[in-house]
């Protein structure tokens, strides 16, 4: 398979490269988290819900592991944008 | 056998940072973690850094002097650790809101206190508080502004110092390596190693860097370490910009309830019952970091839907614009408190080669850089970087009771408890 090129942007949200998550592994990320907090990769508005699968392939392919042993992003309410208005009234 | 002049353990913000500053001293050091570098505490935490949050004296010194190696780092370091800093280059300030006059008054005593000890701080009127933080309420009472707190990416500040300290090819790191046991003479019980479920690593020298886990670590050597977990939650919002003007924000109720002598604050039962109290940063990356709360869950780190809507109303108190923005995460995290409320920093007499690096609960961030350098000079037998830092020597815990430090903790707790309790029996009504 040709190698996936660095320019790539894999989260849309934070606009993180291949490239730099290629670097954040090196640095020695070895799962989904580390790559995030390294890169920023799944912290915005959708939280990783575009770009985990990629990242976890990626993660894969670096270090020769299977995606299913790249880990997950802890999950943290709330599950999708809510106003700070709505949730001090209580939506729960 | 893998040997090295010095192991540390633990890749928090105080491993990483002895790391460092141990490599710097030419040491070959082993950096030891049981998951990933910044795992833990570190990035469960907002980034504040300063010397206002903290107990005029040693502990007010302690942050001033790791604020002058923020300072040296911000320069010197290629890793970007988002240090935020307003056009004058200088650390972007730091806001507290006082919502009564009980807490303005306690304000401006710790104003008094800490200016004497040459830590610029200011008491303001309303007046002065809008101009510095236009989007605030208009009717508070007053503030207090510390001109040189600043705010970084505390887990930027981890991953900074092993980048840098690998650049000497003096440290290795071993993440996913968990210490089962510690080594040591049997005559002497000087440390000679470590045992860990990756095999066996030799140094005559072991730092305990292991935050809210440092007891575990402790109890190797045969130590009681008087180290229990507290619990922090914040929230994140989308995209806002700067919500605080590039300033942090904190309400002055945050100090006061650090020392448990809140007073009474005007808050909602939902707000007490959860220990809630505002501080607020609009980070460089253009999120806003909304929290916080000091609570006792144990080791747990879930978030709770109740303590994201009592941040939320204490938020939108201080910040009204702040209703119409969205949160898109809440996270929670355990802080390591020292039961006498000072960070345990030192070599340890009884363990020949065992150094202690832990306890900072909140003030982590602020107090990694100072922690490692002091460590650093600890194990090189070089002075100390400042006379009063023998305050935060373990030998202060000899003659200690500490099963009644314990008991007092456990009747903080359970006074929290009780609060809560007694807010969610009064829902069912």
């Amino acid at each position: 398979m040709a190698r996936i090129d660095d320019e790539m942007l894999v989260c849309r949200c934070e606009e993180v490269t291949v490239g730099e998550i290629r670097e954040a592994i090196a640095q020695g990320a070895f799962d989904v988290v580390g790559v995030k907090r390294r890169t920023r990769a799944g912290m915005g508005l959708c939280q990783g819900r575009t770009c985990e699968k990629m990242v976890q392939q990626l993660i894969s392919m670096e270090l020769g592991v299977a995606p299913n042993e790249t880990g997950v992003s802890s999950t943290r309410p709330p599950v999708r944008p809510v106003s700070y208005g709505a949730l001090a009234e209580g939506v729960f | 056998m893998k040997t090295y002049d010095i192991i540390v353990i633990g890749g928090g913000m105080m491993g990483t940072s002895c790391a460092y500053y141990l490599t710097q001293e030419g040491l070959k050091v082993a950096l030891i973690e049981r998951g990933d570098i910044a795992g833990g505490t570190v990035s469960h935490t907002d980034g504040y850094i300063g010397a206002s949050e903290k107990q005029p004296g040693v502990d007010s010194m302690q942050g001033a002097e790791s604020m002058k190696l923020f300072d040296e780092m911000r320069k010197t370091f290629d890793y970007d650790f988002e240090y935020a800093t307003n056009e004058n280059d200088d650390p972007i300030g730091f806001v507290y809101f006082c919502d009564s006059e009980f807490e303005f008054e306690k304000a401006k005593e710790q104003v008094a206190k800490n200016q004497a000890l040459g830590i610029e701080q200011y008491a303001v009127d309303p007046y002065i508080l809008q101009q510095l933080e236009p989007n605030c309420a208009k009717d508070l009472t007053g503030g207090m502004w510390v001109p040189k707190d600043g705010a970084v990416c505390p887990f930027r500040v981890a991953f900074g110092f092993v980048e840098e300290a690998k650049k000497t090819g003096l440290l290795d790191v071993f993440t996913r390596t968990e210490v089962l046991d510690i080594k040591q003479d049997p005559n002497t019980k000087a440390v000679q190693g470590v045992v860990t479920d990756k095999g066996e690593f030799a140094a005559p020298k072991v730092v305990n860097a292991a935050g809210c886990w440092a007891p575990f670590i402790g109890a190797m050597v045969g130590m009681e370490v008087p180290i229990e977990p507290r619990f922090g939650q914040l929230t994140v919002s989308e995209k806002t910009g700067k919500i605080t003007q590039n300033r942090l924000a904190l309400e002055y109720g945050y100090y006061l309830t650090k020392f448990f002598q809140d007073g009474e604050r005007p808050i909602d039962p939902l707000v007490k019952a959860y220990n809630v109290c505002l501080n607020i940063t609009s980070d460089i990356t253009g999120n806003t970091v909304v929290g916080g709360c000091r609570l006792f869950r144990g080791f747990s780190i879930k978030s709770e839907y109740r303590i994201i809507s009592a941040v939320a109303q204490r938020g939108i108190r201080y910040y009204p614009m702040l209703k119409d923005f969205n949160c898109i995460r809440s996270f929670a995290g355990i802080r390591p408190f020292s039961l006498d409320h000072l960070p345990i920093v030192s070599d340890v007499e009884e363990v020949p080669g065992f150094y202690m690096a832990c306890g900072h609960e909140g003030d982590g961030i602020t107090l990694g850089p100072i922690t490692g350098k002091l460590i650093s000079q600890y194990a090189t037998g070089k002075p100390l970087q400042f006379e009063l830092a023998k305050e935060l020597a373990w030998s202060r815990w000899q003659g200690r009771d500490i099963a009644a430090y314990k008991k007092k903790e456990e009747e903080n707790s359970k006074a929290l408890k009780a609060v809560e309790e007694a807010y969610l029996a009064s829902l069912e009504k």
